[in-house]
């Protein structure tokens, strides 16, 4: 009767393995650790790699014994089995095994950690400010004095340092194909280096828990070659198409001035602008700690050429009118708890837009593109 | 022994007579029985098992498929926060409490523990402080921050509202009866053995108690610490962790790391202690490197302490602590694959029965190996930035904690329940309850790994549905459904043994310890004779003694008999007399930490109730006076 059993078990594991086999990681998934585009991720996913190898052979001994003493020492008469205490050779000799396999994975960790901990030449590399906000992105370039949101834009083979903050809770910067995380926190500034290797989208996702919409805090970073790139920062610093007085556009705007641009600025391609907005998003932030229930200003992210945006919401929809006008008629449909739907004068006062308002801001959103643009590549996903 | 009692010792007017009958609920309210506290320590955690398994069940509902709409995301968070709090504090630590009560004076020949009415206090504060983290749901704001709690998130900044402020204040509850536990367990240890029984004698799962035991008096008092702080922080405007004045929120971590390492192997070793127990039982063979095992405990409760930051790899620390922190890490993995090296020596060469308790243990051993090597990859701390945070390390503690301490303290309940109760779980039924377990705990925790590699973030309560995520995640869901099902099995099995006894004897297993000398259920004196210790698994050579010469052919049958107690005179038995104290101790102190949330006017009338109590406490009589024993 016991053997039926142990077949059966030994069937269902099988069983269970199979399918699991058939469910195991796919490099293609946006967020997959297999997929290393950079030498960050790669030596993350190497070290990972050894580890495993060397942990299936363990395993494989391992679960083989049980499986092995299960079947062979199973109870067949009343006769007391040998009486053995232990074996002092033999433990040691387990003990050392470890204790060996534990040196040989420790080395290549060792010098892992001090080359993906130690930073590059800051001379040679670009540095983006990363700032976490419940529940969005803030990227800004100091040196290009450029701010951006939820996007961030790279070139290709280049060292990248990323310092790390916080503006409110604990976050964690994190794209899984680049590099593996850095806790944003407020009160510590951390730093991360890393490069790209291939021009292309990437995703990254916040991976501390940050309150209601942590699964919600997610961001794209679009690696350039080195020319988009320039070009890139080229278009940041033009200003968006003019547009004609009367048109949905125009008085899009006009309802943006009233209504939204207490805490979303768009303007950041002008000149000094850079500075202007690191006070005014210090200053929102100072205002909302004022009164965290009722305050109508807050932190929000910077707009500047929005239309050329892949995703809304901090990566969360696809960036086109009909997600936007959605968006901007009720956040919580799209994402529960923004700021935005809690502060924002429109959703909380008599001020309420009308449903043509709120397709004018919308369209005035998305036109919101740099005038001549250079390039239209890197918005193809 | 009752006349030592001066008769003119002060003692505080009683409002309530002594509970003195040995009948109705007052036997349970007032016991200080260790096996009644092991009960209701067991039946108490196993409902919080199952409320902590239906907060499983409804996040894996959540995240059957992408974008789910089922659960609110505020919703969700309560629900792993209170998964994660319940399962840790109110299922695994008191279910290995239940068990040391029941065996630890059995184990070593005691009648009692050291401190019988202090180990009713830590049972009654240990059900009212888990009440008390409950009451939270009614008031609709259940704690959303998370089982580790971390500032800012959890401040009253960023997250006013009572729910934190129940949540650590039911911690600070649930210390003091771990604590009070843990010193009782160290002296009953160190102190209560019966005669002959040297450290180096006892039993493998009295030792876990013991490591264990130190391990929460130091660790505990390091979570009290930090629980101060943040209560605190939240109830009286202190800045400890407040970020946005100064505070430090990494220091928090620090500080719940410092305890929450040492928490881990609280949880393990007693799981440890009982797989050591049933595999020599079940193999008939002594346990293999009875020495290394016991070192190998000590020494994992030991570098416990020098590991915390692994949690911490990338709060930015820098290369020097990842690299301190990853070495001593990956050294717990010495002691830990010397154990299982050692359990499989012992069933190497045995005669090995299957039995549910075996099946368990054996499937302990099989699933922990994996939790291990997973912890292994976990050290790495470069690839760790990949890993933490992510359903890998949910797949990894799950297979610590679900597929170690769960599946070891489920055998134990097979094991064990015969010696309890007097009679048998049915068989049947129990290897039904292992195999669907087995099956629906790999199908839920296994995929966990992929989607962690694959990038998937804890604590999410949504994903896109482009993430390549949601095959892994159904066969979660219908994996801990599946669990669900065993542990309904689970429940069948105990009603439908309860209704067709199966009776057992003392020693229904051929078992090895001292408990097992004794008639099943145990007499509440436990031991007619306090027994003479000669050998470890001294029991076992009462019944074999041939088996010291050697030859082991000629030893079929056992010599030695259970206690037989048709013949004791109880009244040479001293046992203490039922008391009230303990509970209104444990009543008042739940109430005092529930007027820290609500009004003065109830700490106050807890804290009376916790000094009356008290002083009650230490002038009442062990026994009373005039009473005769039955």
């Amino acid at each position: 009767m016991f053997s039926n059993r142990i077949r059966l078990i030994f069937n269902m594991t099988l069983l269970m393995l199979l399918s699991f086999a058939l469910m195991s990681c796919t490099p293609e998934n946006p967020q997959s650790t297999f997929d290393a585009q950079g030498p960050i991720s790669e030596i993350q996913k190497n070290l990972f790699l050894f580890t495993f190898w060397i942990a299936v052979i363990v395993f494989i001994v391992v679960e083989g014994a049980i499986i092995f003493v299960t079947f062979k020492y199973r109870r067949k008469n009343d006769d007391l089995p040998v009486q053995i205490h232990g074996n002092l050779k033999l433990e040691i000799t387990w003990t050392i095994i470890p204790a060996i396999i534990i040196v040989i994975i420790a080395i290549p960790t060792v010098f892992g950690i001090w080359e993906t901990q130690v930073m590059p030449d800051e001379e040679d590399a670009i540095i983006i400010d990363a700032v976490g906000h419940q529940w969005w992105f803030e990227f800004k370039y100091p040196s290009e004095e450029i701010v951006t949101a939820n996007e961030l834009h790279l070139p290709e083979d280049k060292n990248v340092i990323v310092n790390i903050e916080s503006q409110d809770v604990l976050h964690s910067f994190w794209i899984p194909k680049i590099a593996g995380k850095v806790d944003m926190v407020p009160t510590h500034e951390n730093k991360l280096w890393f490069r790209a290797d291939n021009p292309g989208v990437y995703y990254g996702q916040c991976a501390e828990f940050c309150g209601i919409v942590h699964a919600m805090m997610r961001f794209r970073v679009i690696v350039h070659t080195a020319e988009d790139y320039q070009r890139w920062t080229e278009d940041m610093r033009t200003p968006p198409k003019s547009l004609s007085s009367g048109s949905d556009e125009d008085e899009g705007r006009k309802l943006f001035v009233g209504n939204c641009s207490m805490c979303h600025t768009n303007d950041s391609y002008k000149k000094a602008a850079y500075h202007k907005e690191i006070n005014s998003q210090y200053n929102r932030w100072e205002e909302w700690k004022k009164d965290k229930e009722n305050s109508a200003i807050v932190s929000a992210p910077n707009l500047t050429h929005f239309g050329n945006r892949l995703t809304l919401g901090a990566g969360i929809k696809e960036n086109n009118y009909e997600n936007l006008v959605k968006w901007i008629e009720n956040p919580d449909s799209i994402k529960i708890g923004t700021r935005m739907k809690n502060h924002a004068s429109i959703y909380n006062t008599d001020k309420k837009l009308t449903d043509q308002e709120i397709q004018q801001i919308a369209k005035y959103l998305l036109s919101l593109k740099p005038e001549n643009e250079t390039m239209a590549t890197y918005n193809k996903e | 022994m009752s006349s030592i009692i001066e008769p003119k010792q002060f003692q505080l007017p009683r409002i309530f007579p002594r509970p003195m009958s040995h009948s109705g609920i007052w036997w349970w309210l007032g016991t200080v029985d260790h096996k009644k506290i092991g009960t209701m320590y067991g039946i108490v955690s196993f409902f919080w098992f199952i409320m902590g398994g239906i907060e499983a069940l409804l996040i894996r509902l959540q995240l059957s498929h992408a974008e789910a709409d089922i659960i609110s995301p505020e919703l969700y968070n309560q629900l792993f926060t209170m998964h994660g709090t319940t399962m840790v504090f109110l299922v695994v630590m008191p279910l290995s409490a239940a068990f040391f009560n029941w065996l630890v004076p059995l184990q070593i020949g005691a009648r009692d523990v050291a401190f019988p009415r202090l180990n009713a206090l830590s049972l009654w504060v240990f059900i009212f402080g888990s009440i008390l983290m409950n009451i939270s749901w009614f008031t609709g704001e259940a704690p959303n921050g998370g089982w580790f709690g971390y500032p800012p998130n959890s401040t009253v900044q960023f997250n006013p509202g009572n729910g934190m402020t129940f949540w650590i204040l039911g911690l600070n509850v649930l210390g003091v009866a771990s604590i009070a536990a843990g010193l009782n367990f160290i002296v009953t240890i160190i102190n209560m053995r019966a005669p002959g029984m040297t450290m180096m004698r006892m039993p493998v799962f009295t030792w876990m108690t013991l490591i264990t035991s130190i391990l929460i008096v130091l660790a505990l008092p390091v979570l009290g610490v930090a629980g101060i702080q943040m209560t605190g922080d939240r109830v009286y405007g202190t800045n400890f962790f407040n970020s946005e004045a100064g505070g430090d929120p990494i220091f928090w971590q620090h500080i719940f790391w410092l305890f929450g390492h040492p928490e881990v192997y609280i949880l393990i070793l007693p799981a440890m202690g009982i797989v050591s127990e049933i595999l020599p039982t079940f193999a008939r063979k002594p346990l293999f490197g009875y020495t290394f095992i016991i070192f190998s405990g000590i020494l994992i409760g030991f570098m416990g302490w020098f590991v915390w930051s692994h949690h911490m790899f990338t709060v930015g620390l820098g290369p020097a602590a990842n690299t301190a922190f990853t070495l001593s890490t990956m050294l717990i993995a010495i002691p830990t694959g010397v154990k299982i090296f050692n359990w499989l020596a012992t069933l190497w060469g045995g005669s090995i029965k299957l039995t549910t308790a075996m099946l368990f243990s054996i499937g302990f051993i099989a699933m922990f190996t994996i939790g291990g090597l997973s912890g292994v990859t976990h050290a790495i701390s470069p690839s760790d930035a990949q890993q933490q945070d992510t359903y890998y390390v949910v797949a990894h503690f799950h297979y610590v904690l679900f597929g170690g301490a769960i599946f070891a303290i489920f055998g134990g309940i097979y094991f064990w329940w015969p010696k309890f109760t007097g009679y048998f779980l049915n068989e049947k039924l129990g290897v039904l309850n292992f195999i669907i377990m087995m099956i629906g705990f790999n199908l839920q925790f296994a995929p966990m790994h992929w989607l962690g590699l694959d990038g998937m973030p804890r604590r999410i309560y949504t994903y896109a549905e482009n993430m390549g995520w949601e095959l892994s995640n159904l066969a979660a869901t219908i994996g801990g459904f599946l669990i669900a099902l065993s542990v309904l099995i689970f429940l069948v099995n105990v009603f439908i043994s309860r209704i067709n006894k199966k009776l057992a004897s003392g020693d229904p297993w051929d078992a090895r310890t001292l408990e097992w000398s004794i008639s099943s259920p145990p007499p509440h004196y436990n031991f007619v004779e306090i027994p003479q210790v000669e050998h470890i698994d001294d029991w076992w050579y009462k019944k074999y003694p041939g088996l010291l010469e050697g030859s082991p052919k000629q030893n079929k049958s056992p010599i030695a008999t259970v206690e037989d107690t048709s013949n004791v005179d109880e009244s040479k038995i001293h046992l203490p007399d039922l008391s009230y104290y303990p509970l209104f101790v444990g009543i008042g102190l739940s109430l005092a930490a529930l007027g820290v949330i609500y009004t003065y006017a109830l700490v106050t009338i807890g804290l009376i109730l916790v000094f009356w109590g008290s002083i009650g406490w230490s002038t009442e009589p062990v026994n009373e006076p005039h009473e005769k024993h039955h």
